[in-house]
């Protein structure tokens, strides 16, 4: 490769995505017997800019939200960025069986319980 | 007519140096991401505001928002966004972390130039309002022929 080719290279978009800021977004955090349950405010982000990523026992959800910018700013309180936040997970929880629905740029995402870890209730027998 | 046109162009060039100056100070204070400048309360939704010359389009962060619980009024050049976020934990779980209260906002705006209420087309997607509003015909850009 020479140096012609190295300067012409463009820039790939999985480059241009890391260039906006990361913030982190808001979530709400729900458990019962069967599942944990994670709402996260993701306003303006399309479901496939979202990407859940589960390794070693943690859960980074990143989602990029793209805006369409028209015309000359009046005012600008929001802008294009990258939402990431990174959870602990738990050994209990069914990796597998883990699904997430996207309405209105709220994330609820469903963390569903291994059998094993699921309470049980104990018979005790007569002796 | 003239100074009054001076003074709301003075004060439309400090609104936007405001916002600059808040985008920077959130730069800092960014706790889980929505550093919340000094002007703007936790619960109102931020938005963005830009002229594309015939209509404004003004486009509003509201996730987990319904059509039915929002609210928008327009007078001349005033506007009005209200409405309200339903709780929407299901019943019989355990709370671990809340960071998304249910609440109800509002959040007003003068907008630079008065707008054609009738023609204003209001979208609710994705957790973002998307608003195009015509300016009245007077406010509209004009091309004035030189004889």
């Amino acid at each position: 490769m020479n140096e012609n080719q190295v300067v012409a290279r463009k820039e790939q978009p999985a480059e241009l995505v890391r260039q906006l800021p990361v913030i982190a977004p808001a979530v709400d955090i729900l458990e019962n017997e069967s599942e944990i349950l994670l709402h996260a405010d993701l306003p303006g982000v399309l479901r496939d800019d979202i990407a859940i990523h589960i390794d070693n026992g943690k859960m980074t959800l990143s989602g990029t939200r793209r805006l369409r910018m028209t015309g000359a700013a009046t005012w600008r309180e929001f802008a294009e960025v990258e939402f990431r936040r990174t959870f602990a997970v738990p050994q209990s929880i069914d990796v597998d069986k883990i699904h997430a629905d996207l309405k209105d740029g709220v994330l609820r995402l469903h963390l569903p319980k291994s059998e094993s870890a699921k309470p049980r209730q104990i018979e005790i027998t007569a002796g | 007519m003239t100074r009054w046109q001076d003074i709301h162009g003075m004060l439309g060039a400090m609104d936007l140096f405001r916002n600059q100056m808040n985008s920077l100070f959130n730069e800092f204070d960014r706790s889980h991401g929505y550093g919340q400048s000094w002007e703007i309360a936790e619960t109102s939704p931020r938005t963005n505001l830009s002229d594309t010359g015939d209509n404004l389009e003004l486009i509003a962060e509201l996730p987990g928002v319904n059509r039915e619980e929002l609210t928008v009024k327009i007078q001349g050049n005033y506007l009005e966004i209200s409405g309200s976020r339903r709780a929407d934990a299901p019943e019989g779980y355990t709370v671990h972390r809340a960071e998304r209260p249910a609440a109800t906002f509002s959040r007003s705006f003068t907008l630079p130039y008065e707008v054609d209420a009738a023609k204003v087309t209001a979208t609710l997607k994705d957790g973002l309002l998307t608003m195009t509003l015509p300016k009245s015909e007077a406010a509209k850009p004009r091309q004035i022929s030189i004889q």
